[in-house]
């Protein structure tokens, strides 16, 4: 018996073992991933695989080769085109180390949760990639696109996206999870960043663009996407795009320009922002309230203002509470009007502090109380510094 | 006690083995030409032994014999302290006297040799003993029986440094081949009379001697009893090293972990005697021998205590972790790029895929052929001649680093991983627990090969099962984390200060606990009137 025992245990060991093995060098390892719409009805698929040798490569010279390779497939399902593409490429897809997933604008307006369902499903996949929307644009051509500094064009997407998003807040960096997450709350509405091409694409298909040194094609992150449940309605613009981000508490670091209260310009960068958004229900009528601590720094000074003084400092604090209140009470009722999709999450603010109503409400929530939902805007903003410099050293030739 | 159970039985089987000494047919003879013919017969006239005949009394009638063995026996002691005596100085009228009023002979000749250490033998097997021991034997005509005296000189080593246990700051002098030099430098770290020396005689051609000691009182009786046990139990021709009592007194043969601890310091067997251990010492070998060993132990420098508490017991968090990178770095490496690259970063993903570009073998075959080819660089700088030491290590080198990464048969980062595992071997204060680690390091990776991180797991589970299941001299290998002694963590995988240590570690109940009164007294302070 205990012989049995030993001799089950061996062969179990030797037979079954190496079962999933795969060595490194087998893996094709897949970066980027872009979807397109193909003929019939199909989904085109194209995968963005790295060449691991020629980005570690220890002696200089490279660079003339591309460092990544593109493979494109067509099929009825992502799953079907993804396993086509081993017709091309020598190694199976690995996308477990997926940066970026690029959708063009034509597939994003017909809808696109039926094609997350494989990205969320398979595990291979980790969902901290970013989705991005290709902005009048196939997906298959922004992948085509060499980048420079970043030799990876996923890589060099993926950096770019997190900073901006973070220092720049006209974009917003969204991964797997919070879209779907989004995408099934009907309190609060999906948006993605747009990406887009600069210049010439047959140009910058080319290695030698990136040789340049004002390289004549590059991609750009631009404005971002809205979304009503999972079909792309529309685009905002800059204003709106900051006012969203800010809303969402996205915002890591950004400049603002103001009016000072003298004429001329001047810059505040906003070190630190905290928004509350508030829902209630007075009556039979929601409401919502946004409440935004802000702290920032002076960031530029072109006018002439004494910021030895304190009031002076809460002059520039007064007169950008009022612009930015404009600005962003603008933006909200834009989006209101135009998309009549509640990106802010104002309707799940609802949620929270009214569960009951909400549930009376929920399945009209976008089109009859979103559209009119008043929304009041509080501003608090603490300036802390003003740099290493008190007034401008143009202060004393301005009077 | 249930632990105990099976030496109450080993017990019944010693008695029947003992007694070979005290054969009655093997007395001595009156006749001194008789003796001498069973004495000689029985040496063989091996040439080393010497005889020397003369006659002693008052008119030189009385035929006596002296016997020793040349190369252990202090010649200057024989001429000046017996020969000289016995034929010179002696028989005055007062002596003569004494023989005449009927007083033994032996009692008048232990009065006239100046040796210190004078005993009677009465029959051939001691008596043989002593003679092969290095020490003199008289024989006397018409009487049966010897005069044993003491004078055995051998050649030894003089004290040395510690060789392969050595530590920045505590004594440095090791243990040397002498057993009775090895005695005195613990007797005279712990000048208590409760320490107790038991000596034995082991090995029946060797007859080695052993000594167990042991602080009563201190020492739990039942390991003590149990040690004495285990000791007697052996019956085997020679004792050449401790390391033949270890295999011998040991719980359990099959395990890659020790269960016994072997030292060469003098102050880590007195520590260990203070803590309640018992330290067996072997005749001809520096190694001596501490029970209960526990696996903490291991781990433990004599540096801790020397240090300061805080750097003590950081350093001893290094040493744990090290038995895990050690255990498992490339085992690790192999699970993890093998079956789980999701896990690697990036960046990281990259670098080692473009490694491994182009390698001709997979990562586990990869990394068998470096542990393999690092521990036959590891055997061959043990047992190769000193001289040529150097030109193995470049040798080494060249092979198992830039060689073999530039021939593109390894990946620089398994060069690196087994290189980190092999530096991470040598941390360990005793070499044995190092062993453990290199056996373990291969099964390991075998199981990361076929099944990859769940196999080590596995692997680590059935390693901690098979640690609980151990024991040393009854107490559990694990111990005091697994039976868990709160009390006895102070001292285990961390080092608190040392007015804090105020019990003795618990391994099975013991008597005297107490190291120290109250900490609060024990604490150092500042005088309340600073000057």
């Amino acid at each position: 018996m205990k012989r049995c025992l030993v001799v089950i245990s061996i062969l179990s060991l030797l037979l079954s073992g190496c079962w999933s093995r795969r060595e490194l060098n087998e893996l094709g390892i897949t970066f980027a991933l872009g979807l397109d719409e193909g003929k019939n009805g199909n989904v085109r698929v194209t995968a963005q695989m790295v060449d691991p040798g020629m980005i570690a490569e220890k002696t200089g010279g490279g660079g003339s080769d591309s460092p990544v390779t593109n493979f494109s497939e067509e099929g009825k399902t992502v799953f079907e085109a993804v396993r086509k593409i081993t017709k091309d490429s020598p190694r199976k897809v690995y996308p477990a180390h997926l940066r970026i997933l690029i959708i063009s604008e034509s597939l994003a307006k017909k809808g696109i949760g039926h094609i997350l369902d494989i990205l969320s499903r398979d595990w291979e996949v980790r969902s901290d990639f970013l989705i991005v929307i290709a902005k009048k644009q196939r997906a298959e051509q922004i992948l085509k696109i060499a980048t420079p500094i970043e030799k990876i064009p996923a890589n060099s997407m993926y950096q770019s996206l997190t900073i901006t998003s973070k220092v720049w807040a006209q974009s917003s960096a969204v991964v797997l999870d919070k879209l779907i997450q989004e995408i099934v709350s009907k309190g609060k509405q999906p948006v993605l960043s747009g990406i887009n091409i600069v210049g010439n694409i047959k140009e910058g298909k080319n290695i030698t663009n990136i040789q340049n040194i004002t390289p004549n094609t590059y991609l750009k992150f631009d404005n971002v996407a809205v979304f009503h449940i999972d079909k792309l309605i529309g685009w905002l613009n800059d204003d709106e795009s900051k006012t969203y981000n800010l809303l969402m508490n996205n915002v890591f670091d950004t400049v603002v320009n103001i009016k000072c209260p003298s004429g001329g310009k001047a810059v505040i960068e906003i070190i630190r922002s905290k928004t509350k958004i508030k829902g209630k229900v007075v009556g039979d009528k929601p409401n919502a309230k946004v409440v935004m601590n802000m702290e920032g720094n002076v960031g530029e000074v072109e006018c002439n203002i004494d910021l030895t003084k304190p009031h002076s400092i809460a002059q520039l604090e007064k007169v950008f509470k009022q612009q930015e209140t404009a600005v962003i009470s603008k933006s909200i009722k834009d989006v209101q009007r135009k998309f009549q999709s509640d990106i802010y999450g104002f309707g799940e603010a609802v949620h929270r502090s009214n569960p009951k109503y909400w549930s009376k409400v929920e399945n009209d929530w976008d089109k009859q109380y979103f559209v009119n939902l008043p929304v009041d805007i509080k501003i608090n903003i603490k300036l802390r510094r003003v740099g290493t410099i008190g007034n401008s050293f143009m202060q004393p030739l301005r009077k | 006690m249930g632990l105990f159970r099976k030496t109450k039985m080993m017990s019944k089987v010693l008695k029947t083995n003992e007694g070979y000494l005290s054969d009655s047919e093997h007395l001595l003879k009156t006749s001194l030409r008789e003796n001498l013919e069973i004495i000689k017969d029985m040496v063989g006239n091996s040439s080393d032994i010497k005889i020397r005949e003369f006659h002693i009394g008052q008119d030189r009638q009385i035929p006596a014999a002296l016997f020793y063995t040349e190369s252990m026996t202090d010649h200057t002691a024989i001429q000046n302290f017996i020969l000289e005596p016995l034929l010179l100085d002696a028989w005055n009228t007062d002596l003569i006297q004494d023989l005449m009023n009927g007083r033994h002979l032996f009692e008048i000749l232990k009065d006239l040799i100046a040796v210190g250490d004078v005993k009677d033998v009465t029959n051939f097997e001691e008596l043989i003993f002593e003679l092969v021991s290095g020490n003199a034997i008289l024989l006397v005509d018409g009487y049966p029986q010897a005069l044993l005296m003491g004078i055995r000189k051998l050649t030894e080593r003089s004290v040395s440094e510690p060789t392969s246990q050595s530590v920045i700051r505590g004594p440095q002098e090791a243990f040397n081949e002498n057993i009775s030099v090895n005695t005195s430098m613990v007797r005279k770290r712990i000048r208590d009379p409760d320490l107790r020396v038991e000596t034995r005689t082991i090995g029946k051609m060797t007859k080695t001697s052993v000594r167990m000691l042991y602080i009563k009182g201190v020492a739990n009786d039942k390991v003590v009893e149990e040690v004495r046990l285990r000791l007697r139990r052996i019956d085997i021709d020679g004792i050449i090293e401790s390391g033949t009592i270890e295999e011998l007194i040991q719980d359990q043969t099959y395990t890659p972990f020790p269960t016994v601890f072997n030292t060469e310091r003098p102050d880590v067997v007195a520590a260990a005697l203070l803590e309640g251990r018992i330290a067996i010492l072997v005749d001809g070998t520096p190694y001596a021998l501490l029970v209960p060993a526990l696996f903490v132990h291991f781990f433990q420098s004599p540096d801790d205590y020397s240090q300061r508490s805080d750097i003590g017991t950081l350093l001893r968090l290094l040493r744990f972790l090290t038995f895990f990178i050690t255990l498992l770095s490339p085992s690790l490496y192999v699970a993890i790029t093998t079956y789980h690259q999701e896990m690697i970063p990036t960046e990281l993903l990259i670098s080692l895929a473009a490694q491994r570009e182009g390698a001709p073998f997979p990562a586990f075959v990869e990394a068998l052929i470096m542990e393999f080819t690092f521990e036959i660089i590891r055997e061959a700088g043990i047992r190769m001649p000193r001289a040529i030491g150097p030109a193995v290590s470049i040798v080494g080198t060249l092979v198992v680093g830039t060689a073999a990464v530039d021939a593109g048969i390894v990946s620089a980062a398994m060069v690196i991983v087994v290189a980190t595992t092999a530096i991470s071997s040598f941390v360990f204060p005793i070499y044995s627990i190092g062993i453990a680690v290199r056996m373990l390091r291969f099964l390991l990776m075998c199981l990361a090969g076929s099944f990859g991180l769940f196999g080590i797991t596995i692997g680590l589970i059935m390693l901690v099962l098979h640690l609980c299941s151990l024991r040393s001299f009854g107490v559990p290998y694990l111990t005091p984390l697994a039976p868990f002694i709160a009390s006895d963590f102070k001292d285990s995988i961390i080092r608190i200060t040392r007015w804090k240590m105020t019990t003795r570690p618990r391994l099975l109940n013991q008597k005297n606990i107490i190291r120290q009164q109250d900490p609060a007294l024990a604490k150092p302070e500042p005088p309340e009137n600073n000057p």
